[in-house]
């Protein structure tokens, strides 16, 4: 019911907005919105078996509304509401609620990250933020969560005033399944940040977010989540210099409980008003730091980051600490901008605290193009990374070692009738990873051929592109050889108003002495113009995969279908007035 | 020789006789890295006391963390730990949360001060020596059971190839795309899982809201190994409708942008121990999965000369 009234709320406004768009002239609209349906099909054979997963939901309609509202010169009100009509979570706290799964409520399908529903009414700075936000307000604070809930961000002259509050996780029960759906504790979160700033010039700001969750919010409860609660404070300056000089930096103090149902201490500090102290709680630091000089043809510059073993944030949860890392970057145009290199190189260090075995890893690329005439153009590129670990318990430590080393040379040549473009590349890749109880270390080598033609007609309309790929990876054990043709052709039709696209490829696959597997896909698009503001796109393809006798049962086979439709409406009232 | 016999014998029956309460404990060689978690997990510690057939004491625990030349790193602060009454005659089980109250527990120097920056003791050989003691002079009331373990905490792998943000050639990235990332640190007791999961990246959607929300192109599972080439097929799989939303855009200034393809993924490595379950609950997301990169799959632009 819920659902219906607001695509019923966002049809009044788009009424509202096409009245508009005939009286007001200081009244205008932009942006899109549109519905497409998702349809997928796969047929295995032999029937029962399922050596191969689906990868899309069988049938998705998504709804998306993105229209901004301009009153004058200072009054906005942008929407941004996406929705599906299905939910298709598979990682994290809502997988499990997907077609044929236990069913969400409206505080989870609200909270759901497949939807988002979200409107910003903006008057000269001040902008009221409600609904799903993903506020980003610095690299250590937050930034990688959405959250339903209502705030503001004020821009008084050079000042900033942020704040929002909300949740960012419903409660939801474990369920064993199946599906299995892995429980989540209500997740309340709040921000803050005040500062001031001058684009181009200078940047400062205070920021302090805060994540609780409610130990009573689900029942049964996760069997593997905790209830955890943090608090983040950090302080960030930024400063631009003349001739493209820089400095960033960022320090923050995180204290964070893993557990909030582990008895409180006083043996711990706690961070008063916002966190009191339990035996799982932790605090330490992250800072980050960078210098360095943008120029026309020249960059350079030097970035670094520590993580604290303890630094959590509910902000970014992916966050992995306990690390120090630097990069050394650099970028150069030169012959005439002809010319382009781009290089970095860095090291991380895992295990700041000793709680862990320590682990070092180098990173190096090095990336030059050279447009050497009109007709030449060469890119050659470079890549290593090593990784290397003390031993542990083991007799060995871990060490790995990949290079990769790539060429790609290209031809353009015209005649009065076409341009032509032949490119070749070749990137050869070996990857050492030694065994920690033997001590052996197992080769794993990668060559990669691709041949690309493109012609281009020019009294013509059609677009016809060729390649060849060779690819083939030797591993201990296992020889993988894969051969790809691939031809596409785009051709506008209907005065340019229907664009056709086809594509065909071919892949053939060897393993070792077993017989090939074969694998032919082809598709198409049609995308309509069906006038300046509204179109109608369609793509449809199907893929057959048939194994020789590389896996069991002999022969299987899968054929996948894929139908993707959808109209597109673009507001644009600014183009017409 | 008499008289040793006899004094060993004497000894013993002392000891028997002040020591009325029997204890035994279990504890898994390699526990969770976070000593707050040995209390979630009852596999990692179990300790029995066994009464007195003769009278009611009332004991305290006593519980020492040692590194394995002797010296005592943590110890159980008796004032204010708290107090037990084991039955006559009957057994008590209690867990780490009793044996180890670290509301209770004090810790030394270096160890105080990573334990509250981390949660976690440094990476090292130790030993729990544990033992019940009398109130209120805290005399022995039991013998004293010690065990030895290793601490060392996981280290989620990191991903490194496709890099963040790297732009992979369509051409190529269509038919096969290799995926590296470095192992877990340190090596588990029983083989890992590496969990790898790709997700399209719609174009109203933010990176980690699509990790959360759409369904997986890639889910497989891999052990023994931190690499995986994947040949996604991907060209059956429709670009996204906004990038069609424009149909004379395939030709614009001389530069081509051929389509087809989804543009803009996610990927990231969940990793498993030999149950399914995440290899590092406490730490993080709960989940054990690796800080998520992005990468783009594009058509290069090609600049065609018109004469």
């Amino acid at each position: 019911m819920n659902k219906i009234k607001i695509i019923l709320f966002g049809f009044i406004l788009l009424n509202i907005a096409a009245d508009a768009q005939t009286k007001k002239p200081d009244f205008s609209v932009i942006g899109t919105m549109g519905v497409t349906y998702e349809g997928y099909g796969l047929n295995r054979n032999p029937s029962g078996w399922t050596g191969y997963t689906p990868r899309r939901p069988w049938n998705q309609v998504r709804f998306n509304f993105m229209p901004n509202f301009k009153f004058g010169k200072n009054l906005s009100i942008p929407f941004n509401i996406s929705m599906a009509a299905l939910p298709t979570n598979f990682a994290g706290p809502y997988s499990g609620f997907i077609p044929g799964g236990p069913k969400q409520d409206f505080k989870q399908w609200i909270t759901n990250p497949v939807n988002n529903i979200a409107v910003n009414p903006k008057y000269k700075w001040a902008e009221l933020q409600l609904g799903t936000q993903y506020l980003k307000y610095s690299e250590l604070s937050t930034g990688d969560i959405g959250i339903f809930g209502a705030g503001f961000d004020l821009r008084p002259k050079s000042y900033r005033i942020k704040f929002f509050t909300g949740v960012s996780q419903a409660g939801i029960n474990y369920f064993s399944g199946p599906p299995t759906i892995t429980g989540a504790f209500k997740r309340n979160n709040w921000m803050f940040q005040i500062g001031k700033e001058k684009e181009g010039k200078y940047e400062l700001s205070l920021n302090v977010a805060k994540g609780k969750d409610f130990i009573n919010s689900s029942a049964p409860p996760p069997l593997t989540v905790k209830p955890q609660e943090g608090a983040i404070v950090s302080l960030l300056s930024n400063i631009y210099f003349n001739k493209g000089w820089y400095v960033k930096m960022e320090g923050a103090q995180s204290v964070f409980t893993r557990d909030l149902t582990t008895p409180t201490t006083t043996l711990i500090k706690s961070f008063d008003p916002f966190i009191k102290a339990h035996t799982s709680t932790v605090r330490d630091y992250a800072a980050t730091a960078a210098i360095g000089k943008k120029g026309k043809n020249f960059d350079v510059g030097i970035s670094s980051k520590y993580f604290g073993a303890g630094f959590q944030t509910a902000g970014y949860p992916f966050l992995q600490p306990d690390r120090f890392d630097y990069l050394l970057n650099t970028k150069l145009n030169t012959w005439k901008n002809k010319m382009n290199i781009v290089a970095s190189l860095g090291q991380r260090v895992n295990n700041i605290s000793s709680t862990t075995l320590k682990a070092n890893q180098f990173i190096g690329n090095l990336n030059w193009f050279t447009q050497f005439n009109d007709q030449w153009s060469l890119n050659v590129n470079y890549n290593n990374f090593g990784f290397q670990s003390a031993s542990g318990l083991n007799p060995y430590g871990i060490k790995n070692v990949s290079n990769d080393f790539g060429f790609s040379p290209t031809y353009t040549w015209s005649n009065t009738k076409m341009s032509n473009m032949l490119s070749f590349s070749y990137n050869y890749s070996k990857y050492d990873e030694r065994d920690v109880l033997t001590g052996t270390t197992t080769g794993n080598n990668t060559h990669t051929a691709l041949l690309t033609y493109v012609p281009s007609y020019f009294k013509k309309n059609l677009t016809p592109d060729f390649s060849i790929m060779y690819f083939h990876n030797d591993v201990l054990l296992a020889k993988t050889s894969l051969v790809t043709l691939s031809s596409g052709l785009a051709m506008p039709i209907a005065k340019n108003k229907i664009q056709l696209r086809g594509q065909l490829q071919y892949n053939l696959v060897k393993l070792n002495a077993f017989k090939n597997d074969n694998n032919l896909i082809a598709s198409c698009n049609v995308d309509w113009k069906i006038s300046k503001q509204f179109s109608w796109n369609t793509f449809l393809s199907s893929n057959y995969f048939k194994y020789g006798n590389s896996i069991i049962p002999t022969g299987a086979n899968y054929l996948e279908s894929m139908c993707r439709t959808g109209f597109q409406y673009k507001f644009d009232t600014k183009k017409k007035q | 020789m008499k008289k040793w016999i006899a004094s060993i014998f004497l000894l013993i029956t002392t000891q028997s006789v002040l020591a009325q309460v029997n204890i035994n404990m279990t504890l898994a060689g390699r526990p969770p890295a976070n000593l707050s978690e040995w209390a979630n997990r009852r596999e990692v510690l179990t300790f029995v006391m066994s009464g007195s057939q003769m009278d009611q004491l009332v004991v305290k625990i006593k519980a020492e963390i040692k590194t394995l030349d002797g010296t005592v790193i943590g110890t159980t602060n008796l004032n204010s730990a708290k107090s037990y009454s084991p039955l006559p005659g009957a057994s008590t089980i209690l867990g780490a949360l009793d044996v180890l109250p670290l509301e209770y527990m004090i810790f030394t120097g270096k160890y105080q001060s990573i334990l509250t920056k981390t949660g976690k003791l440094p990476a090292d050989n130790y030993v729990l020596c544990v033992q019940l003691v009398r109130l209120p002079d805290y005399s022995p009331a039991s013998n004293l059971v010690c065990k030895n373990f290793y601490l060392a905490a996981y280290q989620l792998p990191t991903l490194m190839m496709p890099a963040n943000e790297q732009e992979l050639n369509a051409n190529i990235a269509q038919s096969a795309i290799t995926f590296r990332w470095t192992p877990v640190v340190p090596n588990a007791a029983t083989p890992v899982t590496y969990r790898l999961q790709v997700f399209e990246v719609l174009p109203q959607q933010q990176n980690v809201q699509a990790l959360r929300s759409n369904q997986p192109l890639l889910d497989k599972n891999i052990v023994g190994t931190a690499q995986y080439i994947w040949m996604p097929q991907l060209s059956m799989l429709p670009t996204n409708p906004t990038e069609n939303s424009d149909a004379d855009s395939t030709q614009k200034n001389g530069e081509r942008n051929k389509k087809g393809i989804p543009i803009k993924f996610i990927w990231t490595i969940q990793t498993l121990d030999s149950f399914g379950m995440p290899l590092n609950q406490t730490d993080g997301n709960g989940e054990s999965r690796s800080e998520p990169l992005i990468f783009y799959v594009k058509f290069p632009k090609v600049s065609l000369n018109k004469e």
